[in-house]
């Protein structure tokens, strides 16, 4: 059962010109049970909206959506109790405590006091749930927005960047929470973000979106063996020879940055070692340039989207 | 590690933490944990302590001097009246008017008592305690406002009214438990006034009030005010509550109540004299006070002619009160449930 599906979503806007600015144009995502999945675009792709319109705050214009297997919204009510979320900025009384704050939304759902405390340590923020919110630091406020999304113990947590104003220690133990969250056999993370590292060293999976479509979905690597480009970078003691016998061969050759021999499109690695050792170069080194997911973020927003 | 501990990231399933949970209650806690609403109902309270200090020291027992004083006052005043009559009858003379219309009729000492000269009276709860409870009725129900427009508005100002919705996402349930707290919440604060007035009037009258006895069926009116002030503080925070959700914010909704009572009903009330019949104020008052409130069209009348009228009773005003707030928390309501929110 997916925990997310969502076929042909629209959402359109008019402009005070009149202009119609479309947010979603048919997007479809899937994001299955369990493990971490990414939800990767630049500005403006869609991500928020679609979030959004999962929880139920923006009606989509066309598409179905379904949670937990439900339809959304008309079914929201029932699924709402195993989802829990980080929508951009945390959303709390700013004259209240960090404590108090979440004990008001636990006692809307009748949450135990004692799973707000086990949030508030979990995100170390215990000693600080009696000062106001809004004396918080930036990352503070994050952090005891993520305890909220996580007092429910959701089947599905959506986090829309939740790394935003975190320092690099509190980034780390974030994607530690997720990575481990992800791996309990219980939750599906849906993680927005436009940080391409934190999506690749997070997720399982991934949906790269752009204008408002879905432009690539899959496994993280899958997507990126999908985005490569099958060059591959030849090491040898005579490059320029080298590169010289491949192109008489048929390859497509060009300088590597390093110096080396950079064989682009090659089908079969096997054949450049075969037809480099019968002209009496042997290899030093053969390696198929992986890319990483920005560069394939932007191969495949820049040249499908 | 510094910002998330090691500890297991949930507990064994999600049933074991779960209770019955209760938006009414949650609501209910975080209406009293709010500290504008807290810092309100202490000024209240401030201002009641205020009024009864000055109830003391404006009542009390006149001495001999106080009320040689007072008699000398009527009399000059009864004096000057009847100055001004005999001018009277000589213009209702020349007019061929009867003079009884034309002047109205002739003062005497027994329809001026000299109590209404002195500065200082024991305090008559016969007489103060319709008044009183309707001054009460009119400061709960700004209070009622105050407190129903920031109620939403600082919901809306924080967003948390939106990440409300990721645990309840029936918008007409948040939106209609809100307003049913306001509602509970402004009941008590106008019974809450009313017993205030109560208390007041208790102090008044055992320290500077008369010996005289309550007229028959004095409770039953001033009860009847009472009730009608709590209605109304109700009804009032519930316009409040309903334009701050329609612009908000609370500062928007404060300044459309100071647009609509400072500059919209005045000029409705200069283009039709009459428009009172359908306006917040006056209906307001028609709730509250006993009999209701007489509105009158001075536009044709002339000297000595009596003014039309129209009678604005208990019913009426209550009915077009509760109107406006429903229209107002109504329309909110609407958008509320059909908006995108971001």
């Amino acid at each position: 059962m997916p925990a997310v599906q969502m076929t042909g979503v629209a959402k359109t806007y008019r402009g005070r010109g009149g202009q119609v600015l479309r947010a979603l144009d048919g997007l479809d995502m899937t994001v299955d049970s369990g493990g971490v999945h990414g939800l990767l675009g630049p500005n403006g792709s869609g991500k928020t909206t679609s979030i959004r319109i999962l929880l139920g705050l923006v009606r989509p214009t066309a598409g179905d959506v379904r949670l937990l297997d439900r339809p959304v919204p008309a079914d929201l009510p029932r699924v709402i109790g195993e989802v829990g979320a980080l929508v951009e900025t945390p959303l709390f009384f700013p004259g209240f405590s960090g404590r108090r704050n979440l004990c008001l939304l636990a006692e809307t759902a009748g949450v135990t006091a004692a799973r707000v405390e086990e949030c508030l340590e979990l995100v170390d923020l215990r000693d600080r749930a009696d000062e106001r919110f809004k004396g918080y630091s930036l990352g503070m406020k994050q952090r005891l927005g993520i305890a909220a999304a996580l007092l429910k113990a959701p089947r599905l947590l959506i986090l829309d960047e939740p790394s935003n104003g975190l320092d690099p220690a509190g980034i780390r133990d974030v994607r530690e929470l997720i990575r481990r969250l992800g791996a309990d056999g219980h939750t599906t993370v849906l993680l927005s973000s436009h940080l391409l590292a934190e999506i690749q060293q997070v997720c399982d999976s991934v949906t790269i979106l752009a204008r408002g479509r879905q432009v690539a979905a899959g496994p993280v690597s899958s997507v990126l063996d999908r985005a490569g480009t099958g060059d591959v970078r030849v090491a040898v003691p005579d490059p320029a020879a080298a590169a010289a016998v491949l192109a008489g061969n048929g390859f497509s050759v060009s300088p590597a940055p390093d110096g080396q021999v950079l064989v682009h499109g090659a089908p079969a690695p096997g054949e450049i070692t075969r037809v480099l050792a019968e002209h009496g170069h042997y290899l030093e080194e053969l390696v198929r340039v992986t890319p990483d997911l920005e560069s394939a973020f932007l191969a495949i927003t820049g040249e499908r989207a | 590690m510094s910002a998330v501990t090691e500890r297991p990231a949930t507990p064994p399933g999600p049933v074991a933490t779960r209770a019955r949970g209760s938006l009414f209650r949650a609501e209910a806690h975080r209406f009293a944990s709010r500290r504008f609403i807290q810092v309100l109902l202490g000024l209240a309270l401030l201002g009641w302590l205020g009024a009864v200090v000055i109830g003391l020291l404006n009542h009390g027992e006149p001495t001999d001097a106080d009320l040689a004083a007072a008699t000398q006052q009527r009399d000059e005043f009864l004096a000057a009246e009847q100055e001004f009559r005999q001018v009277c009858e000589q213009d209702a003379a020349q007019a061929g008017q009867p003079v009884d219309q034309f002047c109205g009729p002739a003062l005497t000492a027994s329809d001026v008592p000299v109590q209404d000269f002195l500065t200082t009276a024991p305090f008559d709860l016969a007489s103060a305690g319709e008044a009183g409870a309707i001054g009460f009725a009119a400061a709960a129900a700004v209070l009622a406002f105050l407190v129903g427009a920031t109620w939403i508005g600082a919901e809306w100002s924080t967003r948390t009214i939106v990440a409300l919705l990721f645990w309840v996402p029936g918008r007409l349930k948040v939106i209609g438990t809100k307003a049913a707290v306001l509602a509970l919440a402004a009941l008590a604060l106008g019974v809450l006034a009313q017993l205030g007035w109560l208390a007041m009037a208790w102090v008044l009258d055992a320290l500077v009030g008369t010996d005289d006895p309550l007229p028959d069926g004095f409770w039953s009116g001033l009860l009847g005010v009472q009730a009608r002030g709590a209605l109304l503080a109700v009804l009032v925070g519930l316009i409040g509550f309903g334009l701050a959700n329609l612009t908000r914010n609370t500062g928007a909704a404060l300044g459309v109540a100071f647009v609509y009572f400072a500059v919209v009903e005045n000029a409705l009330r200069i283009w039709d004299p009459m428009a009172d019949r359908w306006l917040v104020v006056a209906n307001s008052v028609a709730l509250v006070a006993p009999g209701g409130f007489r509105i009158f069209d001075y536009s044709g009348s002339t000297s000595g002619v009596e003014p039309a009228s129209h009678l604005l009773t208990n019913l009426h005003g209550g009915l077009v009160v509760a109107a406006f707030a429903a229209v107002v928390v109504g329309a909110g309501t609407w958008l509320f449930a059909r908006r995108d929110l971001h």
